[in-house]
Order: C-alpha cells, then structure tokens, then sequence
C-alpha cells in the first residue's frame, strides 16, 4: 500500500492543462472545408472526394462556376481518404477537436458559405452549468466507449470538469449514446430513456449515433439515434477523440468553461 | 491464405473433428443450399474448405452432441440461413431476437420450403433452473458502466451461481450482409468496424482474405508496418484490461495508471497511422502512411517498458489482488480443447495456440515470438499470459522496428475481385484467432463474407469458468476474459 502511494506520488500529476488542443501534425482529425475552388485547373468537375468517400458523405453541384462541394461531418469516419485525394486542397485535415455542435445541420459543411455565425443555441438547462451525471448506452463497436472511457484517465479527467458517468437512468442528467442503435438495442434504449426523470437530453456520441455511419442502409435498421429520440448534442468522429467528447459534454452542460475555451482561442488568434 | 475447397459429407466432417485432424476455424454456410466448414491445419499452416451439400434439404442431424464446439455455430448459421440443425440440445436464436420477422434469414439466397415455420420463438427461452433457494437474477443488456450491452441470466444458490446464460444479439448490425453489398473500395472500413477494440486485426484479416483472392504479394515493408500495427493494438488491450482488473479488485493507483500508459500505446497507434485506434491503415495492398517520422517509436517502446514495470510488479505483488484472482473461474484444459477456445483464454488453460506461429499474416510466423502459455486456467493464470505477452509485444516491436526493411508500402489494387475464388485471413488478434473467410462468385462479387471473431469461441467459456463461483466474482471473471460483444454479434 505505502509502495502504491509512493509510487502515484512520484508520478507527479499526469493531466493535461490546456484544455480541448488541437491535436498533433499528422493525426488524422475530422476534414474541413477551406475558400479553394472546387474545380480542376482547367475548369472540369473534380468528382475524386465524393468518389473516395466510403459513407457518401460529399456532396458535390456541378452547376456552379467556383464548384460547390458540401461535407456532412454526421456522415464522417474520419477516414482521410478525401483529404488524401483532393487535387485542390478544397478538403483539408482539420486538427481541431472542438467539433461538437448542437444542431445537426451544423454539421454539413460548404464551402460556399464558410463564415456561418454560430448559432445561439437559448439555454435549456441552466441546471446541469456545473455538473452532469451522463448514463452511457453502447450499440456499437465499442471503440466510442473506449475513447468515453479514456476521457476519464488521468490524462483528460472528464470528473474535474463535473461530469460522471452513473450506473443507473434513475440518476442520470443526460443519455449518452454510442453506436448506430440496430434493432436489437432500441426497446432497450427507449425503456433507459423513459427511466430518466425530465429534464434530461440526449448525447450522440460518434458518427454511428449521429447518421448509421458505415452501418446505414442494412437490415438492421443501423441508423442512429436521432430517428427514436431527440438529440440535443452531436459529437462526430468514428470514435472522436476524448477531448471532442469532453468538449461535446462540455457544450451539453453549457459550462461556463467553454467561454474560457472560446476567450482563450481569441487570444491566441490575436496573438498569431 | 490459399484455401483448397473439398466437396465433403457430414462423415468426413465427422472424423476430422473427432480424430482432432485439424482445427474448426469457422462453421457456416454460402447461401444455404450447403454447409461449409473451415478445417485449419495449424502444423502445416494450411487450411480447407469442406463443402456439404444438403440436396434441397433444409435440414440435417445436428453435430453438437459430438462435438460441443459446433454449439454456438449451428444456432448462428440458422439464424443467417435457416438451416435448421435437428436434435440441437439448446437450439435458440443467436443475433436476431424479438424486433425481427419470422422466418427472415438474411443471408439465404435459395427459397425456403413452402409452408416452412420456424420451430423456435425470436423470443429467447433462458434454461431454468429449479430448487428450493434457487434464484434467477437478470442483469443487462444495459450494463452500470460504460461498455457494450449484452444479457446474462444468472441462477444462484445463495451466493453461488448454478448457471450462466448469455443472450447476445443486442449489437447485430448486419456486417456480414452489408459485405456483399458494397464495392471492394469500400469493404475494409466496414471490415475494421466490426469491433473497434480490434480494428488493426479486423483489417489485416480483411486485407489477407482480400489479397490471397487476387493472388498479390505485399512488399515487406508492409508486411513489418501490418505487424507492429497489430501488435500495437495487443498492447493497448493488454494494457487496458489489466487496469480492469485493477479497478475490479480496487486497485484504483493501479488501474488508472494503466489508463494513463494505455494512453502511450495509442500514441504509438498515433506515430505510425496517425490514428489511435489504427483505423483506415492496413488496406488490401499495403498500408497506408501516415507520413510520420518513426525515429521516436523505439525510444517510446524504451519508456513504455520501464513505465510499466513498476505497476505491473506492484500488481503481482499485492495478496489481496492475487487472492481475488487465484483458483477463480477456472477452465479445465480439457473443456477449453472441446470447446475449441482461442486466445490468451486458452493458453491460460495450457492450450499452446497462438497463429502467429502457424498461419503468415503481417510478418509472422518470421518474427512470431514464442508462445506463452500457463496451466491453471483461472482469473491468475490469464493475467500472467497477458503480462507476459505485454513484454513479449515490447519485445516483438522492438524486433519489428529494428529489421523495418525499406521499400514501398502501397500497391494498386484492381477494384474488383477475381470470380469464384477462396479467400483467408488468420490472424492472432489480441483475443485470439480471427477469421475472414471470403467467397467470390462467377461475376466476381461477394457471395459470401464470413467472419469468425475470437469471442465467438471463447463467450462459452465465461459460462463454463463462472460456474460454481460467488457472483462477486463474476466480473473479474468477466474481465480476465475480455470479450467482445460487436465482434460476436456482428
């Protein structure tokens, strides 16, 4: 026991200060849109992104001049494969992981209307601004659990921000849900959701939650969650990263350090 | 891998598993016109395909009575098919349950018979237990922490559990459907999506299956980077599922420690494939770079392997965690051998079968390292392989990163497969033996994707291990077998 406690000690402390950082050159993140022109030099379509894409995730219109192209991040594994493609760096990798929003067509993005004001979401729960208790339902993979259960390493530690995951509905604030919701889990998912008391809200968490990702269009019903209960969350990545989870969470709760986040991001812009 | 298809009769079938001539690595059928059973030959390093047909029947005398590994096989394959095993002493649904229609079995492709009623109920019948005392307690499929859903009904005596049933199903996405129905391009992001926790080996296995059909070779470099890819991926499950333990017996120092180091393990994921899970690396052809210097993964591994003593030692070396752990949940050599366990699960029990050292997938068996296997086969014994196997990882990294040989790492791949071809992968994923089995037909597409995932064979052995044990135990039970629900599923 003593040899335990000397040891943590040692250790010193393990968790990262800065908050939600973009991550490291050469990680693959969730792509982004940038002002490039979606054409080829010599002014023919370029159709190689939508054509690489294993969730049919880009959308590209032919008619206009510039070459609009529009990316539904609900969609994205984040595989990098358009990125990888694209000959005119319209598609590029995007190291942020503060991708969570609130609205699902928030999600889509174009590139002919880059500069879209964040929406004000009107507060719903004022309640949960200092902690949440988060109910957790996996229908996938797992790997969106593993990253959910990372985030509460001592790397991350989502519980200093407020938030705990709970063994029970009875208990919980907000519904969490992994994995695209095949026909197996949705009875079982309902009854969790109607154990909750109001106010509650519901998180999905990845891409499969959010749209079915590679899962859509089978037998199974693999869709997502939003067709059986309404999401007020979504955190896309296929899994997304623990700090795009702690900040999804983050924007759930609508804690008061998510204004330090955006402040300290406008610092550091002015700074550059 | 080559896979040589031999038309066969349930006699043969019957020998072969009896005589123990070979391995089952996979139970199934094509369209349900016929039965296929993967036979895996781990001393040649070969494998067939025995090919039953059932002569429009739609029916045959189940082999489960004889041989108890067919067990979860035959209830799978009339799921899919609607082949329905007669005398299966527990003959119930597997993946599909109340949501599904009666009589849909979405992977047969030749009519059902007319009239045809399916003898049992989506609606899953748990084995009662009866007795004075005797009580039934259910828990999941939701489970209290974050993790995949399943259901186990328990029977206990008091504290002792009499009987474990395990109802899985809930994560049944269609994989294997979906398979057919998608172009090549496509076929490996869902191949890795399988299970997560396993994507490195889901699409190594894909991309071997995939290449063996179109009769490619990768370079050697691709070969090495596939490997450390892998075991990459073993160390971080090893890592992490030692930390469960941990926190399962309240060793919390430890088990968010091992958090923290499972963190650097990803981060090798990170260097190599600029992913932490490893997806969309290994692709059929090759691999795909992630760009990124790999002058510090050596000194990563270096640092890794000094971190991890400390805890690790101070983990064995704790009486209360090893009596949490000793002489628990224990499967006898002889169930695991007849119920044709795989893994760390079966080495723990004395099984030395590891197909890095049979079958060549990634660099192996060139650079396998040697199996590690122990005798007792409870919570400890497989603790003690999965330690071992996580320096023997450090070991084989450090090997793999040494010898990287230089060259190419992708090459083109045709869009489309060849027709009416076999194609294998075996890999050792770190629960074990995993298989993907791929039939193409006379256009070239995919009549057939079948994937056999490790905790297929090894969620028996839970059921077997718990018996007799206090409840209390049974997570740590749970957790010394480590198993997948959405690999199982499908």
């Amino acid at each position: 026991m003593l040899d335990l406690l000397s040891y943590l000690i040692k250790q010193g402390v393990a968790t990262s200060k800065e908050l939600c950082p973009d991550l490291p050159e050469g990680v693959r993140g969730l792509p982004k849109l940038t002002e490039a022109a979606c054409k080829n030099k010599d002014g023919t379509d370029c159709n190689l992104c939508a054509e690489a894409c294993p969730t049919d995730a880009i959308t590209i219109f032919k008619e206009d001049e510039r070459g609009k192209v529009s990316l539904d991040l609900g969609s994205c594994i984040g595989c990098g494969m358009c990125v990888e493609v694209c000959p005119t760096g319209t598609i590029v990798n995007n190291p942020s992981t503060r991708t969570a929003v609130k609205k699902r067509q928030d999600l889509v993005l174009s590139n002919f209307n880059l500069d879209i004001p964040a929406p004000i979401v009107p507060s719903i729960n004022p309640l949960f601004r200092r902690s949440v208790a988060a109910r957790v339902v996996s229908t996938g993979c797992s790997a969106c659990d593993m990253e959910l259960g990372a985030a509460g390493n001592p790397i991350f530690d989502i519980e200093r921000f407020g938030i705990t995951v709970v063994a029970s509905p009875r208990f919980a604030d907000v519904l969490v849900v992994t994995g695209p919701v095949s026909k197996g889990m949705q009875a079982a998912l309902k009854s969790c959701h109607e154990a909750m008391s109001a106010p509650r809200s519901i998180i999905a968490l990845g891409t499969c939650a959010i749209s079915g990702g590679v899962h859509k269009g089978g037998y199974a019903d693999a869709c997502g969650v939003e067709n059986l209960l309404p999401v007020s969350v979504y955190i896309p990545g296929c899994p997304p990263h623990p700090w795009s989870i702690i900040y999804g969470m983050l924007l759930a709760m609508e804690s008061g350090t998510l204004s330090k986040l955006s402040s300290k991001q406008a610092k550091s812009k002015a700074n550059t | 891998m080559q896979v040589e298809r031999i038309p066969s009769t349930f006699a043969d079938l019957n020998v072969v598993l009896k005589e123990r001539l070979g391995r089952l690595g996979h139970f199934t059928s094509i369209d349900g016109s016929q039965l296929i059973a993967l036979i895996l030959y781990p001393h040649e390093g070969k494998a067939s395909l025995l090919e039953i047909p059932l002569e429009g029947a739609n029916s045959y005398h189940s082999l489960t009575p004889h041989h108890a590994q067919l067990h979860w096989f035959e209830r799978a394959t009339y799921d899919m098919f609607g082949i329905l095993p007669e005398g299966h002493p527990r003959f119930k649904h597997i993946y599909m349950h109340d949501p599904y229609e009666e009589n849909f079995f979405p992977l047969r492709r030749v009519h059902l018979p007319e009239n045809f009623q399916s003898p049992i109920k989506r609606h899953f019948s748990f084995l009662e237990v009866k007795g004075e005392g005797v009580y039934e307690l259910p828990v999941g499929p939701i489970h209290a922490g974050i993790i995949e859903p399943g259901h186990f009904r328990f029977s206990c005596y008091g504290e002792t559990i009499v009987n474990l049933e395990i109802q899985l199903g809930y994560v049944h996405r269609g994989v294997e459907k979906r398979l057919t129905e998608v172009a090549l391009p496509r076929m490996h992001f869902i191949a890795e999506a399988v299970a997560s926790d396993t994507a490195a080996a889901n699409a190594l296995a894909h991309a071997e299956a995939i290449e063996s059909m179109l009769e490619i070779a990768v370079s050697e470099r691709s070969k090495y980077l596939r490997s450390m890819a892998l075991e990459i991926e073993r160390l971080a499950m090893h890592i992490i599922d030692v930390g469960g333990i941990a926190t399962d017996i309240g060793l919390l120092g430890i088990s968010s420690t091992m958090g923290r180091l499972r963190g650097k393990a990803l981060g090798l994921g990170d260097m190599l494939a600029g992913s932490r899970f490893l997806r969309g690396f290994i692709v059929p052809g090759g691999v795909r770079a992630a760009g990124r210097s790999l002058s510090n993964f050596k000194s990563q591994i270096t640092i890794l392997r000094h971190e991890l003593k400390e805890p690790l030692n101070m983990f064995l070396d704790n009486q209360m965690a090893l009596e949490r752990m000793r002489e628990i949940g224990v499967l006898k050599n002889s169930l695991c051998r007849e119920f044709g366990m795989v893994g760390p699960a079966a080495r723990a029990s004395g099984e030395a079968y590891d197909t890095r050292q049979h079958f060549p997938h990634g660099a192996y068996p060139a650079m396998a390292p040697p199996v590690v296997t122990a005798k007792d086969g409870d919570i400890l014994a497989r603790e003690m392989v999965r330690i071992k196997e996580i320096w023997s990882t450090l070991d084989t990294l450090d090997r793999l990163i040494d010898n990287l040989p230089e060259g190419q790492t992708q090459m083109e791949v045709p869009d489309k497969l060849p027709a009416n071809k076999i194609g294998l992968g075996v890999v050792e994923a770190f629960r074990g033996e995993l298989v993907h089995l791929v039939l193409s037909g006379p256009k070239g597409e995919v009549l057939r994707y079948a994937i056999k995932h490790p905790s297929f064979n090894n969620w028996t052995a839970l059921a077997i291990a718990i018996r007799n044990n206090l409840i209390a135990d049974f997570p740590l039970c749970n957790k010394s077998f480590s198993l997948s629900y959405s690999g199982n599923d499908l």
